[in-house]
């Protein structure tokens, strides 16, 4: 039932390489790898006063996968996936999404990657007002002007449980409904990596839980890769893998770790593990 | 608070460029409306002084209507030129009584003649805009503010003395000779003498002649023979200086005192007589001043309104700001202090560098006119009240247009200012409901003013209601006219916000469906907030929509000519005199000799003729045609009767709008009263015997004195003065005893029959009738041709014959030749210069408009940025970002210009309707003229759309997002 044939976003890749509409440098690169930083570096603030927010990350997220990063304020986190996601440049390294370098991409590559490789979940939910909620999930689609594949719409629709909502603009919407039409939109294009940036953030523990759960199914289900930030460890014990970081470094590494677990590490660091 | 407000102003000042620049053109508008109006009435008042400079005017004491007849029919424009009261002529024999009385200095009656045509250094005729050639009969003492500055006045009828403007634009030197042309025709002149008077003259060439060359022709041309309009009278009180108001009342009232009381005339003091005719001519140009005002009143809007938008997003991105001087104890009035702090220096600025500008405008008008020929010396420096006004309505305008978001700012609470909620507009449905009532009684005001033109037309009742239809008679077509077009437009504006959301889906059809999800998101973002889009379009609507009215009225002005010109006009040529004047004989004479002519009609102008006896007679525009008028010229465009068979046969051919006045009918019988100059037998015999007594005792005077310096011994002295003596008499028999010749007028009466009554436009205000039955009532002196229509002979080479025709009039200089095309397009032209200014006007309330699209979207941009993050985000290009925004101000531009257009062309075509019987027969919308608007609104809108669109674009994508 995977959607993602891994077959498919090799040869889609290869291909917009080949016709060199996408310029960007193609790696070498796993098959079982869909993203990953070399030698990443992003430094804040000018020479006398700088602020090392990413120091010589590497890491690789793996196709299929729900990845976590955690980590306290500061440490990085959201710089990341910024630049994963190719929202912000590195002052150094590389970063890597299928294959493609996203860290030398001129705007129109990147709009162009936008369109194709990633997909975008907001923690202040960010659907466009004016537009219903069927229309803000297939916006991605129309803006790349890409055909509509009606049945995955109705699968994704049903999956999130918006069947009754779709005509409802966003301002009629809960926060959690609003959460979920942002997480279809995302799996709407069928991307090869979803960023999502604390999802949860601004959602009570039961909206949560649903959206969390959906994320995890579509994981398991139709093999998406998704890469989410989080304060909250409740949300990181749906992660297959959990990444913690720490002033500018990885400082753990855990697979399909519990709910105890993680608050564990965060004991360890002496943090207080929720925002 | 204020340093806070203060500081923020500095940091925003980028953001105020626009605001400034709004409130500037505003106030610019403001002040230089003022200040131009000021240097009008300067310069009428500075021409007053110097040109009615005398002490005491004497004059009738009778009111009269005004039967002086000027040529300008046919013309659209409705007849509310400011009238001038009239009196009637007195005689000019009292300047002797006068010039008897105690403190006068001199009394003189001063003749002019208009219509001259001055003959320049390069032998083509001495034209300006400003206007016209007069001839005024001038000697010394004749006009106190006139200098000689060099040579001396002329003395016979071949010399002439010129006013330094004239010499100026003619090229001509004290001892040049050129020509002039009088109304009978050219003659040679020498220029003997250049004079300048105290202010300039507007553009008039002036022509000083010899006063009874003066005399000659004014009489010629006034049909009145021995008296004057007026008389004026300098004072000796104040040893050749101006006479102070009060000397000029004793002076006033002594002549009084002296004038018999059968001359029917008064003194008055040449004060009240200067205010009286400034009143009069500062209320003719009264019409600029509004007109200015309307674009300024379009600028401030705009500006209050961009100074909202621009207020709203600082106010919006300072909001935390707010809510933590609100959380630390600031109360609500502190905080929009704050605020209001900025925009009061914001509006001090914009007035004062609008205040300049309004002064700079007024400077380049005052230059241009110059350069066009109408040197103006009124004072042009904006006065203190002026620059109070300008910066009273600046800073008002800009505090006004600060207060909402201020007070957005003020009372938010500050957890609501913190996580910035956007309220949802209020509903638009009371605005609509309020607009479209608006709209209908402005429609209904339009309705009833239609009928009223029509009630004046045909006669049709307005309503059932006698009393009603009276006053609504009294009432005009005006009033009407100016409420209902207020009513309108501001009924749109008011109505405009509930258009929003259908129009933008209506005009957002074609951009949703070519560009399916930028075209949709553009139509939707407008619909968010309906006020302010309505707002910005409505700059645009007010601009379109004067111009698109005047456009519909200038079109069918032009196709109404052309209409005239094309169904009735059937000689092939025309000729006019430029001065505006008669045609001299000599030239009529030169194109009837000129070969290949067929036949040449004359339509001769009578003077002074009035219908009906008595008191209430009423003056009529006379012309005396041939029989074949309608057959050879002019279809006529009949009402009643048979208008070629009354011309025939000597009857009356009566213009509709006379015949309304009149309340004549077919078969009625007129009685017709004309003037005809004389000579006076009686007067002439009496002057001669007055003259040769004269002589006489001269001579008898001069042989007596000899006789007496001879018995004296003085042989020398005697025979010089006997041949004085026979001088004398040599002198008196070698007078030309024309200057003996008295004339005068006679009145004639005859009974007249209405033959027909025609509506063609141009003879509308007119009554025609043929030669032989003219001579009856006119002769020579008082029967002017005007203006010939000329038949080519059938087979004619046409362009041949206007060229050979053009060569036989070019030496009267005045007459113009012009064929069929040429004749039409004499209106047009005049029209489209008319609508050149008006597109200078749309041009400038095009640049407001596109600050407003500017500024909304900017502010739209600022409150969207974390959306269009979004859009970025999930992969919308930079150029779909342009395009969105491009659309959404393409919308509003064409939105704003369409409702202008709409509201335009229906004012247009009411006002066409309303003025039907002034010339506008034929309703021509401009289709083109309109396409061009919208096509060029679209690219208005696609040129504003740019600056915002690249400020959201310079956002990076992750701030848009991060934005919390």
């Amino acid at each position: 039932m995977a959607r993602h044939s891994k077959q498919n976003i090799r040869q889609h890749s290869e291909h917009s390489t080949n016709a060199g509409t996408n310029g960007a440098q193609q790696r070498n690169q796993p098959d079982h790898v869909v993203a990953e930083a070399i030698d990443l570096t992003k430094v804040y603030g000018d020479a006398d006063n700088q602020v090392v927010a990413l120091n010589h990350v590497n890491v690789e997220f793996e196709r299929g996968q729900m990845t976590a990063i955690m980590g306290p304020s500061g440490s990085g986190k959201s710089t990341l996936m910024h630049c994963m996601a190719g929202l912000d440049q590195p002052t150094s390294g590389q970063v890597i999404v299928e294959g493609l370098e996203v860290s030398a991409m001129n705007q129109r590559q990147l709009t162009k990657l936008r369109r194709e490789q990633i997909g975008f979940i907001f923690q202040s939910f960010n659907l466009v007002p004016t537009l219903s909620a069927e229309e803000n999930i297939l916006l991605p689609l129309q803006i790349a002007k890409k055909p509509i594949d009606r049945d995955w719409f109705r699968q994704i629709v049903k999956v999130v449980g918006l069947e009754q909502r779709l005509t409802h603009r966003p301002s009629q919407l809960s926060g959690g409904q609003q959460q979920r039409v942002a997480c279809a939109r995302a799996m709407m294009a069928r991307p090869s990596v979803i960023f999502a940036d604390e999802p949860t953030g601004n959602l009570d523990s039961h909206s949560s839980r649903e959206v969390l759960g959906f994320l995890k199914q579509s994981v398991h289900e139709y093999g998406q890769s998704i890469v989410m930030v989080t304060h909250d460890p409740r949300a990181a014990s749906y992660a297959d893998r959990v990444l913690v970081l720490a002033d500018g470094n990885i400082t753990q590494d855990l697979v399909h770790p519990t709910y105890d677990q993680i608050l564990e590490v965060f004991a360890d660091e002496g943090e207080e593990p929720s925002a | 608070m204020i340093r806070i407000g203060l500081r923020d102003a500095r940091a925003h000042f980028g953001r105020f460029v626009m605001s400034i620049i709004a409130i500037a053109l505003g106030v610019s508008f403001v002040v230089g409306s003022f200040c131009f109006r000021e240097m009008m009435n300067n310069q009428v008042d500075q021409m007053m002084a110097s040109n009615s400079d005398a002490d005491v005017y004497v004059r009738g004491n009778k009111e009269q209507k005004d039967s002086s007849s000027s040529f300008s029919s046919s013309s659209s424009s409705d007849s509310t030129s400011a009238e001038s009261k009239s009196y009637n002529r007195i005689d000019i024999s009292l300047v002797d009584t006068i010039n008897g009385v105690k403190g006068v200095d001199t009394a003189e009656a001063v003749y002019e003649v208009n219509g001259l045509v001055l003959v320049g250094k390069d032998d083509n005729a001495v034209s300006t805009t400003g206007g016209m050639t007069v001839g005024m009969g001038l000697t010394k003492g004749t006009w106190r503010s006139a200098t000689l500055t060099q040579g001396r006045w002329a003395k016979a009828k071949d010399e002439i003395t010129l006013h330094t403007f004239a010499a100026q634009s003619a090229g001509l030197k004290v001892g040049d000779t050129t020509k002039i042309v009088y109304p009978d025709g050219p003659a040679d002149v020498r220029v003997v003498g250049i004079f300048s008077t105290a202010s300039s003259q507007a553009g008039a060439i002036i022509i000083g002649l010899n006063p009874q060359t003066a005399k000659e022709y004014f009489q010629q041309q006034s049909g009145q023979v021995g008296t004057a309009r007026y008389l004026t009278v300098y004072g000796s009180a104040a040893d050749g200086q101006p006479l102070t108001v009060a000397q000029q009342q004793t002076l006033a009232d002594s002549i009084n005192a002296a004038l018999p009381s059968d001359a029917h005339a008064v003194a008055v003091t040449g004060q009240s007589v200067r205010d009286d005719n400034a009143a009069s001519t500062k209320k003719a140009l009264g019409f600029i001043q509004p007109l200015i005002l309307i674009f300024a009143v379009i600028a401030l809007f705009v500006g209050s309104f961009i100074i909202t938008n621009t207020f709203s997003m600082i106010v919006r991105e300072s909001m935390r700001g707010y809510a933590l001087l609100r959380s630390i104890g600031a109360s609500p009035v502190q905080v929009f202090v704050t605020v209001a702090v900025q925009a009061i220096l914001l509006g001090l600025v914009g007035s004062g560098i609008g205040i300049g500008l309004g002064w700079i405008m007024v400077r380049g008008i005052v230059m241009l006119m110059d350069r066009l020929g109408t040197p103006m010396t009124g004072a042009v420096d904006p006065s203190v009240s002026d620059m109070l006004v300008g910066l009273i309505v600046g800073v008002l305008v800009t505090f006004i247009g600060a207060a909402l978001p201020a007070r957005r700012a003020a009372t938010a609470p500050p957890i609501q200012a913190m996580n910035e909620t956007v309220n949802p507009e209020k509903p638009v449905w009371p605005r609509g409901v309020i607009g479209t009532v608006m709209l209908i009684l402005g429609a209904l005001a339009w309705l009833l003013c239609w009928r009223i033109a029509l009630a004046d037309d045909t006669g049709v009742a307005v309503s059932p209601w006698n009393g009603f239809n009276d006053w609504l008679k009294s009432l005009g077509t005006g009033w009407p006219l100016g409420i209902g077009a207020g009513l309108v437009v501001i009924g749109v504006i008011v109505l405009a916000p509930a258009l929003v959301t259908p129009t933008s889906a209506v005009l957002g059809w074609i951009p949703a469906h070519v560009f399916t999800v930028t075209g949709r998101l553009a139509t939707r973002n407008l619909s968010r907030s309906k006020r302010r889009t309505a707002n910005t379009a409505a700059a645009l609507f007010v601009g379109v929509a004067i111009v698109s009215c005047l456009g519909v009225v200038a079109a069918s002005a032009k196709a109404s000519v052309a209409g005239i010109v094309d169904s009735g006009l059937k000689s092939d040529f025309s000729a006019m005199s430029v001065s505006n004047g008669q045609i001299p004989d000599e030239a009529i004479n030169a194109i009837r000799k000129t070969n290949g002519v067929d036949t040449v009609s004359q339509s001769r102008m009578l003077m002074g003729v009035t219908y009906g006896s008595g008191d209430d007679a009423a003056a009529a525009m006379t012309f005396a045609e041939q029989p074949s008028l309608f057959t050879k010229v002019f279809a006529p465009v009949t009402n009643s009767g048979d208008a070629n068979a009354a011309l025939r046969n000597g009857e009356l051919v009566v213009g509709l709008q006379v015949a309304k006045d009149n309340g004549w009918k077919v078969g009625d019988t007129v009685k017709v009263n004309g003037r005809q100059v004389v000579v006076d037998e009686e007067a002439t015999a009496k002057a001669q015997t007055d003259y040769q007594a004269q002589v006489k005792a001269k001579i008898d005077g001069l042989t007596a004195e000899a006789q007496q310096l001879l018995a004296s011994g003085d042989v020398s002295g005697a025979q010089s003065k006997s041949a004085e003596a026979q001088q004398a008499a040599e002198d008196a028999k070698n007078v030309d005893p024309t200057t003996l010749v008295k004339t005068k007028t006679e009145t004639t009466h005859v009974t007249m029959k209405v033959g027909a009554i025609i509506e063609n436009s141009i003879y509308r205000s007119m009554v025609l009738m043929n030669d032989d039955a003219a001579n009856k009532i006119a002769n020579q002196y008082t029967m002017f041709t005007i203006m010939l229509f000329i038949n080519a002979k059938h087979g004619t080479d046409i362009d041949a014959l206007k060229t050979r025709l053009i060569k036989a009039v070019k030496s009267y200089y005045v007459v113009n030749v012009q064929d069929r095309d040429e004749f039409k397009s004499t209106m047009s032209s005049m029209v489209d210069q008319i609508l050149l200014v008006l597109y200078a006007l749309l041009a400038l309330s095009i640049v407001i408009a596109i600050f407003g699209i500017v500024n909304t979207l900017a502010l739209s941009v600022s409150e969207r940025t974390k959306e269009i993050g979004l859009l970025r985000a999930i992969g919308t290009s930079r150029a779909q970002v342009r395009g969105m925004l491009g659309i959404e101000a393409a919308i509003i531009a064409v939105f704003g210009t369409m409702m202008g257009m709409v509201v335009g062309v229906a004012a247009g075509v009411v006002i066409r309707v309303v003025y039907q019987a002034n010339g506008l027969s034929v309703l021509s919308i401009p289709w083109n003229q309109l396409g061009v608007f919208l096509a060029l609104a679209i690219l208005i809108g696609l040129v504003a759309s740019v600056s915002p669109a690249s400020r959201a674009l310079k956002q990076p994508v992750l701030d848009a997002v991060a934005a919390e």
